[in-house]
């Protein structure tokens, strides 16, 4: 390319396209991605959808299975026990995870490294494996009975295999490094003179933290909470294998309508309902999150 | 009491009880957290067939008996190269959306943005069944492409978040100064842009092959005799029979998990991965 | 407000092997504002926050009046503090951050909003009481944060480098600002800062520190004038050092002092230290009482190297005879000096200050 030679320059200066900002990656390098996410992520979830209120019962009545399912007595109680259980571990893993969070920002120093990887090394077992370990602990003959029975606390094993307490130890045991790990990462960014402002200024510190940690949290805390809650909605392994069935959610009757049933569409609307609750969970965080503002 | 004179003697520090008690805390929970897994570990060497304690003796029957039983071993590989398989398909899809992403400002990026991320959200079990019925319908049906089709939907979010976060982060002014000095749009990805978001897509590839080992919910319903992924075996397994080889395999599937985050540890440092 | 003496006696503190603070004493009077000067890592932060009680010292203890305040926690001191970015608090509003101090007091909230107000007024922010931290500007948020640390009516105020974020102009006028509320309000205040023009405008005595000492505590024109030692003369503006060896006192108490270098200069340099005769001496000198004087003239042969034009005034930089270091001098803009010129310099009687002696 040779250059132009000039005579001579303009008098004023040409005028140039908007947007010349520099920018590595195109429009179409999204491209394979979005396609390849409608074909397998949309359509399929889609389809669904419409199968709930086509196929089977719903080919008369299109909304027969929904109906059935929040007004039939028994489906409306394993709606309850679904939420009831996703409830209870994300508050019982708020309450027992913060102060390790805590523990973990702002005294660990040079132990932190270790108490991570303690955080991070459950979730690198598979879930079979830990809900495995607590059979493994709390089975008739498992290691607490015979911890129990040889120090003569107890004169027959307990049966806590098959109590319902079992399932939600199980489910706290698999969540809590998520909310740990979600209330670490905004903790981090709290500024710890933060905490001395308010503590120069009088608060002890139990005020200091009611006053300027914990509000100051609440975004690791909203997103912890829809994290555990959304995964426990989600999850079935350990109401299956912990808890002799009693405790009995909505996945789980999904994973077992599955294996058992081929009323396709019924299962395609129970899998609808708990999509449906699932975005609900979503869309409730980020709107909660950006409404509160607060850079930390 | 006035001001002394001379200076007082040494004192002595006082505790700090609130350090103490969290510090307690953080004790039992990590032992909490580590126990059941612990108590895997240790009953795989059992010699008993049955799980009890105390335990008979020590053994490695059940490790060689993931050799015997060859569902365990063949679903073992076929679960790394799904992970593996899952996530390079991930990088390649996510990695470049991402990037686009990450720097612009339309409304239309934004939902792209969203789209990337969506397959979090989706309870698995659902994703699973919607998903067999749509390759059933197209003719993939049960088999290892569905597996690792599945696979590459739930890791592309997981790469795309991180490698997000990091590219978002990173000031322009890198790229600029390349171009400046004569890049090519290619030669500015490649050397500039690739190496300083390695980070992201290494934690980001991580997540996805953890995810994509225990996805239990998802490999099951495209499960066939030949291509099974291990959390499906190890499932039936249990229900059929309760002995220690599941430890056995559960412990060895853990130790690859373990090497491969200590390696990366020593590369990278946690502590910078799960920032991101 | 009645103002009360700090003191502190024999504070000293390590972390792990490093000694942040030996044993510091040093006395605050009621009402006056302190400086401690350094450069980083001089321990001046850890002094400051041990009397805050973030610290626990080692050895040593801190009074506020006549009360051993070392084992009490810091919400139990009642000092306030303000923060090198002044930590205020993003939750809250303005208002709201102020009367902090005061609802941790269990005031009542009329009470409060009304006090938050009034010290909002002293700082000439009266109308912020509802607005946002973020919507502040940095010099806003520094005055709110001033107020907030004012609203319970502290015994001592602590300052960490307050200033530091804002820019230069900004920085000037809050000096004087700050400098004035303190007076009104009789406070007794100690100022962190590695700014000396700070600590020089700012503070009835500056302490400079050094490595976890005071090296030397004095009214700012004694420091700055008289230095005891080579570290004071260098950070607190510049300084011309030059060797020579001790010839003589006069009868003023001052003394001859041969310069060393190829010429045969005397000099007469103040000293308040016993010299012998013979011994070499360092001293130095401030580049505004440096004197730029006709060639042919009396004192230190000299040539300008390079000018450089400052604003209200222009520094000099001149090569002399017998060193290897330049020398400095600041000169008035209307009557420069040009460059390559060849001068002589001499210095006002007693502005050669003695840094070191030894034989």
């Amino acid at each position: 390319m040779s250059l132009q030679t000039v005579t001579s320059l303009p008098a004023s200066a040409p005028t140039r396209s908007k947007g010349t900002r520099f920018r590595l990656a195109s429009a179409s390098w999204a491209l394979p991605a979005v396609l390849f996410l409608l074909m397998f992520l949309i359509a399929p979830l889609v389809a669904n959808a419409f199968r709930s209120v086509t196929l089977g019962e719903a080919a008369l009545h299109p909304l027969a299975y929904y109906e059935k399912l929040l007004l039939d007595s028994y489906y409306s109680g394993i709606f309850f026990t679904t939420f009831k259980v996703s409830l209870i571990t994300t508050l019982c893993t708020l309450v027992l995870g913060y102060p390790v969070a805590y523990f973990m920002v702002r005294y660990a120093g040079r132990w932190n490294a270790l108490i991570l990887f303690c955080m991070i090394a459950p979730l690198l077992t598979s879930i079979i494996m830990r809900t495995f370990g607590w059979r493994v602990l709390l089975a008739r003959r498992g290691l607490i009975n015979v911890w129990l029975t040889d120090s003569g606390i107890v004169s027959r094993p307990l049966d806590i295999i098959n109590d319902p307490l079992v399932v939600y130890i199980g489910l706290v045991h698999v969540m809590a490094p998520f909310m740990v790990l979600s209330i670490t990462a905004v903790l981090q960014g709290v500024d710890v003179r933060l905490e001395e402002s308010a503590r120069v200024l009088g608060a002890n510190r139990w005020r200091t933290f009611f006053h300027i940690t914990l509000p100051l949290s609440l975004d690791g805390i909203a997103t912890g909470c829809m994290l555990v809650f959304v995964i426990t909605n989600g999850s079935f392994l350990t109401m299956l294998l912990l808890g002799g069935g009693k405790v009995q959610t909505l996945s789980l009757l999904i994973y077992q309508q599955f294996n058992l049933t081929q009323d396709v569409g019924f299962a395609a609307a129970m899998g609808n309902v708990l999509l449906i609750s699932a975005m609900a969970c979503v869309a409730l965080q980020a709107r909660f999150v950006r409404r509160r503002g607060v850079k930390a | 009491m006035t001001v002394p004179r001379v200076n007082p003697p040494r004192r002595r520090q006082r505790p700090d009880l609130m350090a103490w008690g969290l510090g307690i805390w953080v004790v039992v929970f990590m032992t909490f957290l580590l126990f059941p897994i612990a108590a895997v570990v240790v009953v795989s060497f059992s010699s008993a067939t049955y799980i009890a304690f105390p335990m008979p003796g020590l053994s490695l029957r059940w490790y060689a008996r993931i050799f015997e039983y060859r569902p365990f071993i063949d679903s073992l590989i076929v679960s790394l190269q799904i992970a593996i398989g899952s996530a390079a398909l991930g990088i390649l899809f996510g990695v470049p959306a991402a990037l686009w992403v990450a720097r612009s400002r339309t409304s239309a990026a934004a939902l792209i943005g969203n789209l990337l991320l969506a397959p979090i959200s989706v309870p698995a079990i659902v994703l699973g069944f919607s998903l067999l019925y749509l390759l059933s319908a197209i003719g993939i049906g049960i088999s290892f492409a569905a597996l690792l089709i599945s696979h590459t939907v739930v890791a592309i979010p997981y790469i795309s978040r991180t490698v997000l976060a990091v590219y978002r982060a990173l000031p322009p002014d890198f790229e600029e100064a390349a171009s400046v000095l004569g890049a090519t749009r290619r030669q500015t990805l490649y050397h500039t842009t690739l190496p300083l978001i390695r980070p992201g897509i290494f934690a980001g590839s991580l997540f996805a092959v953890l995810i994509s080992l225990d996805n239990l919910p998802l490999s099951f319903f495209f499960g066939t005799a030949q291509s099974n992924t291990l959390p499906v075996v190890m499932l039936s397994y249990m229900q059929s029979q309760f002995d220690p080889s599941i430890a056995a395999i559960s412990t060895v599937q853990m130790l690859i998990a373990v090497t491969a985050l200590l390696i990366l540890n020593a590369t990278y440092g946690i502590d910078r991965l799960t920032a991101a | 407000m009645v103002s009360v003496p700090l003191s502190l006696r024999g504070i000293s503190k390590s972390f792990g092997t490093v000694q942040a603070l030996k044993p510091l004493s040093l006395d605050v009077e009621a009402g006056e504002m302190i400086a401690l000067l350094g450069p980083s890592g001089c321990g001046k932060t850890t002094t400051l926050r041990s009397i805050a009680g973030f610290e626990q010292p080692d050895t040593g203890a801190i009074y506020i009046g006549p009360h051993d305040v070392t084992e009490l926690p810091p919400n139990l001191r009642n000092l306030g503090m303000v923060f090198q970015n002044y930590s205020l608090f993003p939750h809250m509003s303005v208002g709201e951050n102020v009367a902090f101090g005061l609802k941790m007091r269990g005031i009542a909230r009329a009470d409060r909003e009304s006090r938050a107000r009034d010290l909002l007024k002293l700082v000439r922010l009266g109308d912020f009481a509802d607005r946002e931290i973020h919507q502040l500007s940095g010099g806003q948020q520094q005055r709110v944060a001033l107020a907030r640390a004012l609203v319970t009516d502290p015994k001592i105020l602590l300052l960490d480098e307050p200033l530091g974020a804002l820019d230069k102009n900004l920085r000037e006028s809050m000096q004087f600002e700050l400098r004035a509320i303190q007076r009104r309000l009789g406070i007794t205040s100690i100022l962190v800062t590695h700014d000396q023009e700070e600590a020089l405008t700012m503070s009835d005595r500056v302490a400079v520190m050094s490595a976890g000492e005071i090296v030397q505590i004095g009214a700012p024109a004694e420091v700055y004038e008289k230095p005891v030692n080579r570290f004071v003369a260098d950070f607190l503006g510049t300084a011309n050092i030059f060797s020579g060896s001790a010839l003589a006192p006069e009868a003023d108490g001052s003394w001859r002092v041969a310069l060393a270098g190829t010429e045969r200069v005397e000099a007469r340099i103040t000293t308040n230290k016993a010299l012998v005769a013979g011994e070499c001496v360092t001293f130095a000198v401030r580049p505004e009482r440096l004197l730029i004087g006709p060639p042919d003239g009396p004192g230190l042969t000299a040539r300008v190297r390079d000018v450089v034009y400052r604003g209200p005034f222009l520094t000099y930089e001149l090569d002399a005879a017998g060193r290897t270091t330049p020398l400095f001098v600041y000169g008035q803009a209307r009557t420069p000096v040009p460059v390559s010129s060849a001068v002589r310099l001499t210095w006002e009687p007693g502005c050669a200050v003695l840094l070191e002696a030894h034989p």
